[in-house]
């Protein structure tokens, strides 16, 4: 299988403070990708210069062999690649309906998105019986729901997902992992996963890579890390 | 009192439409428009040349009062505004920039149209009046075309591809661009927008009260009331806010009136313990 994404030596600033220094890492296709590490380790700058919200320093990053850093975000968001960012962050005065149309904005084919729509709802059937309330008023486990269903209206190829189990119910983190599977094998969507949450990530992935204050420090198939000293002591103490 | 409460209604319509404008900027950009009022002053006088000068159908006039302000506040946006807010660091220079368009229309204006109150012939004669209640047809016309506007206003907001976007960059700048919303070209057509709903006011309004190169500062001072009476950045904030002031000052004048000149003195000191109580106004949520 192809690669999807290559993220290449990436260098990203914020003023003259470094984020990632030298960054690479890529995702094939049909695969999920774990990204884990401490907070501030630059996780989110990963995938904030995937989507074009930052711009990079230096490196390349390509995806399905087209090189994106330095587009525009809506541009890398027709191109295939949706993100579902930290912290929810709904349109909170919008209906959970509107906040999904608003995930096809890049779309045009009415019976096309007609279809996502009911796709979404079918996997995440609390957004239906929430569908005319304000997103703003929902709990933050169906907010999240509403996030991962609003960036599958794009249609995208790749989903970057960053920490979707923060600040959800510990009951509900169980059934968002789930959809993250259910996802990648049914819509044939690549995925990066960014989680704090890393004995989730890592056994719903493929590979996996840790970060470091911006850099790799170790990378591998999940199911190694899993066992991995280094892992077990630095990403895994104890959490859950 | 019904006559009160008619005049009040019909102030409250000129003035949410003028507050809308001033919102929808806010909400999108952040910025305070101060020129609001001179865009509004602007737009009375092009439909003043139009349709008192030249003859032209008020339609006519009308049209080219809303569609000149849009293309001056989409000039502004994206020569001005835009390269102030990408270049600076803080929020005071983009006031001081809608400060300083302000004088510049003021001037402009000035130039162009001198300094005298201008008038136009009366769109509609005659006056309705049951013995109860007098009202002449064009304040009719003008009102119901202002709530005619504010309609369309807000389906366009609710329904439309723009309006859908300019409603999710209000509300999340950052997931709105995750959704693939172009920000420069929504913000752009947003600030047109709220500077044309201040055009097409000035240019309704020129058939009621004239129009004179002074009233810009003023009629900003106001709109700027209304926002805070309502809550800044939201569609029902403004509406609200406006026709709370229009009917304020319907009342005031007809209460007031053996007081002098005071309405605007006491819903001044109203607004400043309302807004000590309430300091987001109304409605403090932004872009329901
Ligand atoms: N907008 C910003 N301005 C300045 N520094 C930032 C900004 N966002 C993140 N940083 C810094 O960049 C580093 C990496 O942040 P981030 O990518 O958000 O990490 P993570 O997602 O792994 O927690 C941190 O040191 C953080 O403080
Ligand atoms: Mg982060």
């Amino acid at each position: 299988m192809g690669e999807i994404l290559n993220f290449a030596n990436v260098e990203l600033y914020y003023d003259h403070v470094y984020a990632l220094k030298g960054v690479s890492l890529t995702v094939s296709e049909g695969e999920t990708v774990a990204l884990i590490g401490a907070n501030g380790a630059g996780k989110s700058s990963i995938l904030r210069a995937i989507t074009g919200l930052r711009k990079i320093r230096s490196g390349e990053i390509h995806y399905e062999g087209k090189r994106i850093d330095g587009l525009d975000p809506s541009a890398i968001v027709k191109a295939g690649i949706a993100m579902v960012p930290e912290g929810r962050r709904v349109f909170p005065y919008m209906t959970v309906r509107d906040n999904l149309l608003m995930g096809a904005f890049t779309r045009s084919d009415k019976a096309e998105i007609a279809g996502s729509l009911e796709m979404v709802l079918g996997r995440f059937p609390r957004l239906k019986e929430r569908f005319s309330q304000a997103a703003g008023t929902m709990s933050g486990g169906e907010q999240q729901m509403l996030v991962i269903g609003r960036a599958l209206m794009a249609k995208p190829k790749l989903l970057l997902l960053d920490e979707p189990s923060l600040g959800v119910a510990p009951k509900l983190v169980q059934d968002i992992a789930r959809s993250i599977v259910a996802i990648n094998r049914d819509e044939r969507v690549s995925v990066l996963l960014v989680e704090q949450n890393s004995r989730m990530a890592l056994r719903i992935s493929q590979r996996a890579y840790a970060l470091t204050t911006g850099a790799i420090a170790l990378s591998g198939n999940s199911a190694d890390l899993l066992k991995d000293d280094r892992v077990q002591r630095l990403y895994l103490g104890g959490e859950l | 009192m019904e006559q009160v409460i008619v005049n009040g209604f019909y102030l409250g319509a000129q003035y949410a439409l003028i507050a809308l404008g001033l919102t929808l900027i806010f909400a999108l950009m952040n910025v305070l428009n101060f020129a609001h009022g001179q865009m509004y002053v602007l737009g009375g006088f092009i439909s003043y040349t139009i349709y008192g000068k030249l003859g032209l159908p008020f339609v006519v006039a009308l049209i080219s009062s809303g569609v000149t302000l849009a293309i001056v506040g989409a000039l502004f946006e994206r020569f001005l505004f835009r390269t102030v807010i990408k270049r600076s660091l803080r929020e005071e220079s983009t006031m001081l920039l809608a400060a300083a368009t302000a004088f510049f229309l003021d001037a402009v204006i000035l130039l162009l149209f001198g300094e005298k109150q201008r008038g136009v012939p009366k769109i509609v004669k005659g006056v309705y009046n049951d013995g109860n209640l007098i009202m002449p047809y064009d304040r009719m016309v003008v009102g119901i075309l202002a709530i005619a506007f504010i309609a369309g206003f807000i389906l366009y907001m609710k329904y439309s591809r723009p309006g859908r976007a300019m409603r999710a960059l209000a509300q999340d700048r950052v997931a709105a661009q995750l959704m693939g919303v172009e920000v420069d070209r929504y913000t752009m057509i947003g600030f047109a927008l709220g500077a044309m709903l201040a055009g097409i006011v000035g240019g309704l309004l020129v058939a009621i009260t004239g129009i004179n190169s002074g009233i810009g500062g003023p009629i900003s001072i106001k709109a700027f009331l209304m926002v805070m009476i309502g809550g800044a950045g939201v569609v029902g904030g403004a509406i609200a806010g406006g026709f709370i002031l229009g009917m304020l000052e319907s009342v005031g004048l007809t209460v007031l009136r053996e007081f002098g000149d005071v309405t605007y003195l006491v819903i001044f000191a109203a607004l400043m313990v309302f807004l000590s109580i309430r300091p987001n106004g109304l409605m403090g949520k932004p872009w329901g």
